[in-house]
């Protein structure tokens, strides 16, 4: 806010603007602090949760990088086509497990990316699809990094399942400071009594934890109509099943 | 409604005499918060479902004709629109049957104190201090540690309670949500483009019988949109913003009503510093229209007295213990100002 500093001032105020500056808070205050307070990544995926409204509309937003010799416009064009040929798995799948209500593919520079929001368990999601479109998933993840430690998915369901837990994005709470309990929890509250926390030091906190996990989603999601089920709404429509 | 679970009457007046003395000025002839305000005048209708989840008179589906007063957070007289500062938004449904109903929201979703206790915690905490600007070398030092330096004093801003505040909620987590929405929170551009959240759980009977836990939000069919905050704030522009708007085009806020789900925590559902997930359902429940800017503001505004608690058939108050002192404080401050009691209260 203008408001008439010394002209010191008023060049720190733009200081955060500046090129130069932005470059050496990257390149040197953020890698400075990740070394001083190491941050862990937060683990991925919806929150467990009891209430009902809770395990509708979860979303999985899977990150997976091509390996190295598919990083091309070929192995791109590659991860494409793996989609394309399944189609109709796809389409089958879903109209079989019955629990999701959307799923897209995208490819994201070098990186196949699956995006869902799903009603239930997410274990229970991946069992079922595996069940159903287990070749869609082996086209796939045979073209990405680390995919070939866990397929064919059929045979690898345990390690399947945890493997796309490991590349499912972490959701960024919809509050700020529900993030601070993501982080507690994760590295124990070292809190003493009574609690004495610095909430100045938020900002810091949140650049190094997206440092640790670089690629996240941001909050929960926003949903035009919250608590319903794919079962609710197809009935609902009268859509059948 | 009124008798339900009484709030000392010197705890009332207590939390009164503590937020007017943490004021750098008051005058008793006005609200000891949010004290700058404006009156408007429109109506409410409910929508086709409304009556499917409330009972209540106003979600009837006629045309209500209603009162809003739309106000500064801050106490005292002096007016500062362009400041970040939380907004109120109080609306009195005078219903046809002769009563009258309330429903009171702010700009911030949630509350910073979840009792009496926390409030008088609070308000040892929310002292003005002097306020100056920080000088260039530690807010150089500020950034070396990836902190956000502390904001420049507004233009004739000498002091505020924001460091009192912030050690608050360092020491209270609950708070933190609260306290840390409302340092950003901004301006808006007008009082009829910022959303307004009612904060409290109530408990609402459908036609059917059904009693579901609820809270309610105002969502700006104009859209929510705030100030630049780089650029020096107005102090006097929203009540002019809102009657020029008006003469051209009336204004339209849309209710939405979040419903709690059986099994969730007491806690959560009596808990006003505790959002509820953005997935719990959401039903609209209908659309106030806002027509004109009354002349005579003292009876658009300055003159009612909103009490949270002003309830009709089909919704009560949820078991929420800073809803409870809310009723007993807003009637403290009413007397204390001279203000007269509702005539249409017939409860």
């Amino acid at each position: 806010m203008p408001n008439g500093g010394s002209w010191l001032d008023q060049y720190v105020n733009e200081l955060p603007k500046k090129p130069w500056f932005k470059r050496a808070g990257a390149w040197i205050l953020v890698p400075f602090w990740a070394w001083r307070t190491p941050v862990k990544p937060l683990p991925g995926g919806a929150r467990p949760s009891i209430q009902p409204g809770e395990n509708l509309q979860s979303m999985m937003n899977l990150i997976m990088p091509l390996k190295k010799e598919n990083k091309s416009p070929i192995g791109r064009a590659k991860a494409a086509l793996a989609i394309a040929e399944n189609k109709d798995q796809i389409f089958a799948g879903l109209d079989n497990v019955g629990t999701v209500h959307f799923a897209r593919f995208v490819i994201v520079n070098d990186n196949i990316c699956m995006f869902s929001v799903y009603d239930g368990d997410f274990s229970n999601y991946i069992r079922d699809f595996i069940a159903t479109i287990g070749s869609v998933f082996n086209a796939v993840v045979e073209l990405v990094e680390g995919g070939d430690d866990v397929i064919p998915c059929e045979e690898n369901v345990e390690a399947f399942i945890q493997w796309i837990h490991e590349h499912d994005l972490y959701q960024v709470p919809d509050t700020a400071t529900d993030f601070l309990r993501d982080q507690e929890a994760l590295n124990g509250d070292r809190a003493v009594s009574p609690v004495n926390d610095d909430l100045t030091l938020l900002p810091r906190k949140m650049v190094l934890q997206l440092r640790a996990n670089a690629n996240v989603s941001l909050g929960s999601g926003y949903r035009a109509y919250p608590g319903f089920s794919v079962a609710q709404v197809r009935k609902q429509l009268g859509l059948g099943w | 409604m009124m008798e339900r679970g009484m709030v000392d009457a010197l705890v009332a007046q207590q939390l009164v005499d503590d937020m007017i003395s943490n004021l750098p000025k008051h005058d008793r002839g006005k609200r000891p918060v949010h004290t700058i305000g404006v009156g408007v005048d429109g109506y409410f209708t409910a929508s086709d479902v409304a009556h499917k989840y409330c009972i209540a008179e106003h979600f009837s589906g006629q045309r209500i004709c209603a009162k809003v007063r739309f106000s500064n957070a801050s106490g005292g007289p002096e007016q500062h629109d362009g400041w970040s500062d939380v907004r109120g938004m109080a609306t009195r449904f005078l219903l046809p049957s002769g009563a009258a109903t309330d429903l009171i929201a702010t700009t911030l979703a949630e509350f910073f104190a979840r009792n009496v206790k926390d409030f008088f915690e609070f308000t040892k905490f929310d002292k003005h201090e002097p306020y100056q600007r920080e000088s260039p070398w530690r807010k150089i030092l500020d950034m070396l540690q990836l902190k956000v330096p502390r904001r420049d004093p507004y233009p004739g801003e000498k002091t505020n309670a924001s460091a009192g505040i912030l050690s608050y909620a360092n020491r209270h987590r609950f708070g933190q949500l609260a306290v840390f929405e409302a340092k950003l929170i901004g301006a808006p551009r007008s009082y009829a483009r910022a959303a307004y959240h009612a904060i409290h759980t109530f408990i609402v009977e459908g036609s059917d019988g059904v009693r579901r836990p609820v809270r309610f939000s105002w969502q700006p069919v104009a859209g929510v949109r705030n100030t630049n905050p780089d650029v020096p704030p107005n102090d006097d522009y929203l009540r002019q913003e809102l009657d020029h708007r008006l003469r051209q085009w009336p204004a339209r806020f849309m209710l939405m009503m979040t419903i709690g789900e059986a099994g969730d925590a007491i806690d959560a559902i009596d808990d006003p510093t505790r959002p509820w997930p953005a997935r719990r359902v959401r039903v609209v429940m209908g659309t106030l229209t806002l027509t004109n800017v009354p002349k005579d503001q003292a009876a658009a505004g300055e003159h009612i007295s909103f009490n949270p608690w002003r309830l009709v058939h089909g919704i009560e108050p949820s078991g929420d213990r800073i809803l409870l002192a809310r009723r007993d404080a807003y009637e403290v401050s009413r007397k204390m100002r001279g203000g007269i009691a509702c005539p249409f209260n017939r409860s």
